[in-house]
């Protein structure tokens, strides 16, 4: 039985996912020490900075999307990610957006268990101001897609071909389900789709997170340093979803 | 104390008050627990059910947290388990408690 990392990493006209990608993978190696495979294209490819052993799958993005960031419009390729399935070589997947950094192995402890499909549910903000969930957003129950572990079994099969028909129809399902948020997003995409078939498991503690208005000013191995407003915080040992995309600009 | 310390005081006490939250959260995340392919939380609830079950069977079945069924075929080795990590989690929260309350002097 083979457990490994599956990541998505395109870069857009604005952001320079591939330096979000190199930092993950450190994190990955350090933490999880588990082999990873990156979903990337020929352009994000040449950007990437040579890292030992991955795997590399090459597709062409879908560039249809959108989403808004920092009070501008900015591309957004997500779409592949319904594909996870067919791109994963693993029993046990661990798929992982590349702005997801950790700190820790829980995740291999998550992975050791019996399921088809596991992700949050719930999310805590790291400044305690609540800036990551809206109200009233949809009549659906939310999950979010950032960090998906599943395995190779029929369920998971059916799951991700019910997202791959949610994308495909998701007009009539983000009216079905009476979805706020214009363009189309993963997070809908899976609770949609588990919904749907009445499948999949929660991670019973909520995924960590820092909204992108928080700036991320420093990091190490072991944890970052974050501001919001006045106050400056820090994290470690904590697995964390940064939304901040530049902080690995340098 | 004039507003602008109260100010201080106020925001100092906020960031102490969420990095509690935040290193509560951290040692919730780190309590869960795989075991024969379940997973179980390293609380004093399950502890506690493991160690009162033990008395009276050399084995017996438990829910998880996600309410499977698990066989406990060894409860010796369970809680354990369960008392290391456990222990591991509150070191941890222990220190950054006594950092805290260093801050807060």
């Amino acid at each position: 039985m083979t457990t490994g990392v599956l990541l998505y990493c395109f870069d857009t006209p604005e952001v320079n996912y591939h330096r979000l990608a190199e930092r993950c993978v450190a994190q990955i190696r350090k933490y999880l020490k588990l082999e990873i495979t990156i979903v990337t294209n020929l352009e994000t490819y040449k950007k990437l900075k040579p890292m030992g052993m991955i795997n590399y799958k090459m597709v062409e993005a879908k560039t249809t999307n959108t989403r808004p960031y920092r009070g501008k419009s900015v591309a957004w390729y997500n779409k592949e990610r319904a594909l996870a399935y067919e791109h994963s070589p693993y029993d046990t997947t661990i798929l992982m957006d590349c702005d997801y950094f950790v700190f820790s192995d829980n995740l291999l402890e998550l992975s050791k268990t019996e399921f088809d499909m596991m992700l949050h549910d719930r999310v805590h903000d790291l400044t305690g101001k609540d800036m990551i969930l809206g109200k009233d957003e949809s009549t659906l129950p939310l999950v979010w897609a950032t960090v998906t572990l599943f395995k190779k079994t029929a369920n998971s099969d059916a799951i991700f071909s019910m997202i791959r028909h949610v994308q495909e129809y998701y007009p009539h399902y983000r009216n079905l389900y009476r979805i706020r948020y214009p363009n189309y997003r993963n997070d809908y995409a899976f609770a949609i789709a588990l919904h749907q078939l009445n499948l999949g498991n929660s991670i019973p503690t909520p995924m960590t997170m820092l909204a992108d208005s928080v700036d991320v000013i420093d990091s190490d191995g072991d944890g970052i340093v974050f501001k919001h407003g006045d106050n400056v915080m820090f994290t470690s040992g904590q697995d964390v979803h940064v939304m901040d995309k530049e902080w690995c600009n340098g | 104390m004039d507003i602008g310390n109260i100010k201080k005081h106020a925001d100092l006490n906020f960031e102490v008050a969420q990095a509690k939250k935040n290193a509560l959260e951290k040692l919730r995340s780190r309590q869960l627990m795989a075991y024969n392919e379940r997973l179980f939380t390293a609380d004093a609830d399950t502890m506690n059910l493991v160690s009162t079950l033990k008395q009276n069977n050399k084995d017996f079945y438990m829910l998880d947290v996600n309410e499977n069924p698990c066989h406990i075929k060894d409860p010796d080795d369970f809680l354990n388990k369960l008392i290391e990590r456990n222990q591991e989690t509150l070191n941890s929260y222990q220190q950054l408690h006594q950092d805290l309350a260093k801050k807060r002097k």
